[in-house]
């Protein structure tokens, strides 16, 4: 983007497009109610609910004790009885405290009864690596997907974390959306994947990937912060002729397999970079997808980039090589374009 | 018993040293995530000091470098780990909320609500053996609504485990007030429901924390079954290093921190009892210069070489 297209753009983070998105649906359904730890008096630990306390008053914004399984499970209980709750979990690590309300009870029981039950449930959580050592920096996106009946939400952009929110609460599935700590404090306009947060209430459907980047030498799909890592990879090696195609899925479930195929069909090389752990995940469910789709010979190149199966450390120097970055992606995209 | 009244004023103001000294890692980022320290808390670590063997356990919380000394754990090698260094306590591996040390049976969390099920698995193995120890899992007021709290508890009244759960009741979960979250004025009346030896004491004021802890301690290490102290405090600092901590009055802070900081009580009771100023600011300075010096000598070491990365996911180094 350039400077004039990025002066007149609104000065917003995600956290508070997100904060946004959860008032401006809390008005226009009255419904909606959030409960969670420090959602209300401090606005968030990210500050991603700010403002609701003061204009919805304690019973629709609600701090919790330290009770994840119960007060997940409440939000079944809530969803059931009509209401429509927006669960959060800090982070995302904190799932195994409550996990169990979530794949039993929150996830099959729209199944269970045959389809006379909804769920309209989003829990919103926090994820990503910041250097916060094993227990504080999980994706765990692929734990979710692998749970028949979540859908599972990872935005990127600014404008995508109040889009994506909103649809989430709309939904009548329950959805898990996995905001990453990384992006939440990050201005609009200094997302490189820019673009303006609308004032007004908008949704962005969930299912449909974003092509952010045109390309004709190589298909990278991604989501979450990998987005903005890929576009400073992808500008990086542009210098050297390698000309990337970069995909934000936005969501894994439901995954638009659509998208990528016709994309890894045109340029016959498909990267993967996926921030949460390599094995049985997100990398080879795509991959699969899309040979499925193609044919198992269709593709020149398939390249996985993920956290290799290694809980993560607390030392930077240790992290930095296991986790996906613009070095480490551009240095893929260039070993890619080398091999043929 | 006897009190060593200097001795536990330089316990408390060396875990303070400790703590200002792993502050001056944020700033620079030589620490990541979110550093929680423990000033105005010293009197609880003190008092755990002293009545603890070096088999006894503790399971700690992210909050736990005042558990870790009071166990034993080498302070070098802590505030090694603390700064992310391949001398550390876990070779880097852990950080500040995860360290781990099998030596002296101590251990943290950086999850909520877990420190007490590891306590729990230490309190039964002392018991299967009928080896006279104690399992010392600590929480804060928040993490005793955490399910554990009371899945551990009952497990270990049921089975007459020797754990001593101990509640550091700073008032606060992140922005949360325990009285808006819990309906009963404390935490230490919930251990007559399980059967559990249940205390409370002012947790800065910190001879009153040493008597208080020998007392659990004594009667879950003499066979009691499980004992609950829960030791009011507050917390000086934010949540974490950085954290805005606008949920707090700027006037509660203040009158907090003044009346409840465990050191400045025990300076005046000292000092009341005769003490000379000068020594005690002596083992101030003392503290500050051995921690200023510590980390001084931690900087000069190694971080974790990138090759060893994928080391330690399995017993077997690959
Ligand atoms: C299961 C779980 N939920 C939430 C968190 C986030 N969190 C970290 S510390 C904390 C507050 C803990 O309060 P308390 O137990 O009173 O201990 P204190 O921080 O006051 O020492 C919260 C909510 C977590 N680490 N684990």
């Amino acid at each position: 983007m350039t400077a004039d297209m990025t002066a007149n753009m609104r000065k917003i983070n995600a956290s508070q497009a997100v904060a946004e998105s959860l008032f401006q649906e809390m008005e226009r359904d009255e419904r909606v109610v959030i409960l969670g730890e420090d959602v209300g008096r401090c606005g968030g630990v990210f500050g991603s609910s700010r403002n609701l306390l003061d204009r919805f008053g304690p019973m629709r914004v609600r701090d919790t004790p330290i009770s994840e399984m119960s007060f997940t499970g409440m939000g079944v209980g809530m969803a059931m009885a009509g209401l429509r709750p927006v669960v959060e979990i800090m982070f995302v690590d904190f799932i195994g405290v409550c996990l169990e309300q979530v794949y039993n009870a929150m996830a099959k029981i729209p199944y269970m009864s045959g389809g006379r039950v909804k769920m309209p449930m989003v829990i919103k959580t926090a994820g990503g690596n910041i250097g916060s050592a094993a227990q504080h920096s999980q994706c765990l996106w692929a734990t979710f997907a692998h749970l028949p009946g979540m859908q599972v939400v990872a935005p990127s952009s600014a404008r995508d974390h109040k889009g994506l929110m909103a649809a989430a609460i709309r939904s009548d599935n329950p959805v898990i959306f996995i905001e990453h700590k990384g992006l939440l404090l990050k201005q609009a306009k200094e997302f490189l994947n820019a673009g303006d947060v609308p004032a007004e209430a908008f949704v962005t459907p969930i299912g449909k990937a974003d092509i952010v980047r045109q390309g004709g030498d190589i298909t990278l799909v991604t989501l979450s912060a990998s987005v903005e890592y890929a576009m400073e990879a992808a500008a990086q090696v542009a210098g050297e002729g390698i000309d990337v195609e970069l995909i934000d899925l936005r969501s894994i479930v439901p995954l638009d397999v659509e998208t990528v195929a016709q994309s890894a069909a045109k340029t016959g090389r498909l990267l993967v970079v996926d921030e949460d752990y390599l094995s049985f995940g997100l990398s080879a469910e795509i991959i699969v997808r899309v040979l499925e789709r193609l044919g198992p010979s269709s593709l020149r190149q398939l390249r996985r980039h993920a956290v290799p199966d290694v809980p993560i450390p607390a030392a930077l120097s240790l992290e930095e090589v296991l986790v996906p970055g613009p070095a480490s992606i551009a240095r893929v995209l260039r070993e890619m374009a080398a091999a043929s | 018993m006897k009190l060593n009244e200097i001795n536990l004023f330089r316990t408390m103001v060396r875990l303070r040293a400790f703590d200002e000294a792993c502050i001056e890692g944020v700033p620079t980022f030589e620490i990541h995530g979110e550093l929680h320290t423990s000033i105005g808390q010293e009197a609880i670590g003190a008092a755990m000091a002293q009545s603890l063997t070096l088999h006894d356990a503790v399971v700690s919380t992210h909050r736990n470098h005042y558990h870790a000394l009071a166990k034993g754990v080498p302070p070098r090698a802590l505030m090694a780990e603390i700064f992310e260094k391949e001398t550390g306590l876990c070779r880097g591996r852990g950080g500040h909320m995860h360290p781990f040390d099998p030596e002296h049976n101590f251990s943290a969390t950086g999850i909520v609500g877990a420190s007490l099920p590891v306590a729990l698995g230490y309190a039964y193995n002392f018991k299967l053996k009928g080896l006279p120890y104690i399992a010392v899992g600590i929480c804060g007021d928040g993490a005793t609504n955490h399910g554990t709290f009371h899945e551990c508890l009952n497990m270990a009244a049921a089975w007459g485990l020797p754990l001593v759960c101990l509640v550091e009741n700073n008032q606060y979960a992140i922005s949360v007030r325990f009285s808006d979250v819990t309906a009963t004025p404390g935490i230490a009346e919930r251990a007559a429901a399980y059967g559990a030896f249940g205390r409370r004491v002012d947790g800065t004021d910190v001879e009153e924390v040493v008597k208080a802890f020998a007392e659990v301690a004594r009667y879950t290490r003499k066979g009691g079954g499980p004992s609950l102290l829960e030791a009011t405090c507050y917390r000086h600092r934010g949540h974490y290093e950085g954290d805005h901590d606008n949920y707090r009055e700027r006037a509660e802070k203040q009158r907090m921190r003044a009346e409840m900081d465990p050191i400045a009580r025990y300076r005046r009771m000292l000092v009341e009892r005769g003490a000379a100023e000068d020594e005690l600011d002596q083992i101030v300075a003392a503290a500050k210069g051995e921690m200023s010096a510590m980390l001084a000598d931690i900087r000069k070491d190694a971080m974790p070489d990138p090759a060893g990365a994928m080391d330690h996911v399995f017993a077997e180094v690959v």
